[in-house]
């Protein structure tokens, strides 16, 4: 028997050890990183969250977490709702990143779904329908809209009502290994440095074993790249999924043939979605790739690195410089018995004091542009402030259909199978934007 | 000391008593029964007639549902890539079925004999399937992916590189197939061990003073003797088998492009993910009626070859 409780124990081990490890999460999540998350403390007068008020009610906020660090740290978000109303009580509950996704479906339609739901813009418009919209109440509770960056705000809107407020929000953007460029004798990337600057980049630093660039086969990768490549994104006009258009097709060609022209790891990380994801970030944490595309909300995580971290702009393609800006918020589900309750403790979640606390640990890039420059002290990276700052001006959001989950989940197995050789470009997006429909 | 040794009521008949012992007996059986009948019924018979019900219609997690008829079926069969996950979970079911019988049967008849460390080869072979199933898929794609165990091992002795199975359509599901049959002969091996301790030694012996050798005496005493068993882990293996969901869910999402997704898996992608429950309800139907004819097919058969005396 005491075989049995050790290989148990070992195996107990081993999965506590691939859950940390899979606490990391794509696209407009912070990373289970700095437990010494600022103290909780109410908004500061000057912080556009309301006066105390008499409100009371007992809520649930879900929310994709990590592991206790990540819960701890947003608990110091929720404490700021509670000091600011102290009739509120708020529970953090929360699932790692790829579980959140399966079970807010179905939490939502539940009658006891939590109140305040985690939000990512990608991901917004399937669930949106289950969301209160929340333009009567920023008026009533006068929240200021203009205080928020404008790009993520449009980007958390469903049929041009805003559906939840942002807490952080970043462009995708290049992070880069200082320290292998300086030993290849490249130049750094400036902002707004061209396509062709890129590629003589990554061509360099493509050596002894080591390469300049690598990809996986989520959605912020290659939409980001077809954006740059051909400016074509992922909606048609008429707000419908466009993998087919000759646009699109040229991007992603375009992509497809850069990834495989030498310059990143051969085999695509082996894996598709969200594991090829992780192994990519591995590559480049352990140096095999210099540069990979992500948001700034991975800044701090990836400042752990053994090496001096760079940030740097998408390599300005054909139709000039073009970011994707994606982020995430609060929303409040229509099943909240209590939905000004919960509204006024999303608007003390999203206050100055809270987004502040969550920036000076380097956990969010603040939506609410007025302490941008907390995110910036604590991030301390080489090029961050010029890199974000162009990549904001150059800005479009991300805007995704209704269908955009299972296109993404489709083109999580398909593109990779363009990447890795085994399709043509053309058949994967033509069985992605077949199957993206298969249940509609 | 008293005994009582005073006669039953003569206002009482046998008769009667027998009468009033049954219907006890009935009313404890209803008692006892009670719980496990309910739990059936709410847990598995309503769940059964719910998903039927929503694969009638087309019932999305938020909105109107709509009466469809059979047309989430219609949509299931017109559906190329719902055809190949039948054919994925096919294939799957006819490499491992086997694999997994030969494995355990043979593993199991290797340390019937009392032959030394027989407890410890057991207690090796059964920890797979105790250690939890994520734990072993991520330990099994460390060793498969590009630079892991199988691929260093192979750089280093033989100067090749492995392919990358888990990213190859033409490996992934044998990958998935060799993982499975790994994590899950412990059950069937210890099933079929424990029927190999059952048969009689002396007719071991006799066959054994007749001349049969060790192949013999297997094939015509010990596999005979043990059909029970076999009919009980493959009829076992065959549905879990159909149900395959956790391996091909952590090692490659059913990728690549469509290459290892399951019926399980589909059905977790269009119900959870995608929040199609009707098309999902249809899919988890046509699996049910799948795995009923498989297995009505089995208990038909097995009258030919399972000996139960």
């Amino acid at each position: 028997m005491r075989r049995f409780r050790r290989s148990r124990g070992v195996a107990g081990i081993v999965v506590a050890g691939l859950i940390a490890i899979a606490c990391g999460s794509p696209a407009g999540t912070p990373q289970a990183s700095n437990p010494q998350a600022s103290a909780p403390q109410a908004s500061t007068p000057q912080a556009s969250a309301p006066a105390p008020s008499e409100v009371s009610a007992d809520l649930t906020f879900q929310f994709w977490i990590g592991g206790d660090a990540d819960k701890k740290a947003w608990e110091t978000v929720t404490a700021v709702a509670m000091a600011d109303h102290p009739g509120i009580k708020i529970t953090v509950k929360g699932n790692p990143w790829p579980t959140y996704w399966t079970r807010i479906g179905t939490q939502l339609a539940s009658p006891t779904s939590p109140c305040i739901v985690g939000m990512q813009s990608l991901r917004l418009e399937a669930y949106a329908d289950q969301l209160v919209p929340m333009d009567d109440l920023m008026a009533k509770y006068k929240v200021n809209p203009s205080d928020f960056d404008q790009s993520i705000l449009n980007g958390l809107k469903h049929g041009g009502k805003q559906v939840a407020l942002p807490y952080d929000f970043g462009p995708l953007i290049i992070f880069y290994n200082r320290d292998r460029f300086k030993a290849a004798g490249v130049a750094e990337p400036k902002p707004g440095w061209t396509l062709d600057d890129f590629k003589a980049a990554a061509t360099a630093l493509t050596t002894g074993g080591k390469f300049g660039f690598t990809t996986s086969s989520i959605d912020q990768e290659y939409l980001s790249w077809v954006l740059d490549l051909s400016g074509a994104e992922v909606l048609d006009a008429g707000g419908k999924l466009a993998l087919t258009s000759p646009a699109f097709v040229d991007g992603y060609k375009q992509y497809v043939a850069l990834m495989n022209s030498g310059i990143t790891p051969p085999g695509s990380g082996g894996a598709a979605g969200y594991t090829g994801y992780l192994a990519m970030l591995s590559q480049f944490q352990d140096q095999t790739a210099a540069m990979y595309v992500d948001g700034p909300w991975m800044a701090i995580s990836n400042k752990a690195v053994k090496f001096q971290l760079g940030m740097a702009t998408m390599p300005a393609g054909a139709g000039g410089s073009k970011h994707y800006t994606a982020g995430s918020g609060f929303g409040i589900s229509k099943q909240c018995a209590t939905p000004e309750a919960a509204f006024q403790a999303i608007v003390s979640m999203t206050s100055d004091t809270a987004l502040k606390g969550l920036a000076s640990v380097g956990r969010a890039y603040p939506a609410r542009p007025a302490v941008a420059d907390a995110w910036y002290t604590a991030a301390d990276i080489q090029g961050a402030r010029e890199t974000l700052e162009y990549a904001d001006a150059h800005s479009v959001p991300l805007l995704t259909p209704p269908n955009w989950v299972e296109a993404a989940g489709y083109f999580d197995n398909y593109g990779f199978q363009a990447l890795t050789g085994e399709l043509t470009p053309e058949a994967a997006l033509q069985t992605v934007q077949d199957q993206g429909s298969l249940g509609n | 000391m008293a005994i009582d040794t005073s006669a039953p009521s003569p206002t009482v008949s046998p008769t009667l008593r027998v009468g009033r012992r049954l219907r006890d007996d009935r009313r404890y059986a209803l008692i006892f029964l009670g719980p496990s009948v309910l739990g059936l019924a709410l847990f598995t018979l309503f769940p059964t007639v719910m998903a039927l019900v929503m694969s009638l219609f087309n019932w999305p997690v938020f909105g109107n549902r709509t009466f469809v008829g059979l047309g989430n079926y219609a949509r299931l069969l017109g559906d190329p890539i719902f055809r190949q996950v039948v054919l994925n979970t096919c294939l799957f079911v006819v490499l491992y079925v086997p694999l997994n019988v030969v494995v355990s049967l043979g593993l199991a008849a290797w340390v019937s004999p009392k032959i030394k460390g027989r407890s410890v080869f057991r207690i090796l072979f059964f920890i797979p399937v105790m250690a939890p199933i994520v734990a072993n898929a991520m330990v099994w794609r460390l060793m498969y992916q590009p630079g892991g165990l199988l691929d260093s091992v192979s750089q280093s002795v033989f100067g090749v590189a492995t392919p990358s199975f888990l990213a190859s359509s033409a490996t992934a599901m044998l990958a998935i197939v060799v993982m499975s049959v790994w994590q899950g002969f412990g059950y069937n091996f210890l099933v079929f061990s424990t029927a190999m301790d059952q048969v009689p030694q002396e007719q071991l012996e006799a066959a054994a003073i007749d001349g049969a050798n060790g192949i013999q005496r297997f094939r015509y005493v010990t596999l005979p003797m043990i059909t029970p068993s076999i009919f009980f882990a493959t009829t076992l293996t065959l549905i879990t088998s159909f149900q395959v969901f956790a391996q091909p869910f952590l090692l490659t999402t059913g990728g690549p492009g469509n290459a290892t997704q399951t019926l399980v898996l589909f059905v977790y992608n269009e119900g959870w993910r995608f929040l199609h429950m009707g098309l999902a309800a249809a899919a988890g139907w046509v699996l049910f009626v799948i795995i009923m004819g498989i297995t009505a097919i089995q208990f038909l058969g097995q009258k030919r070859w399972v000996h139960y005396d």
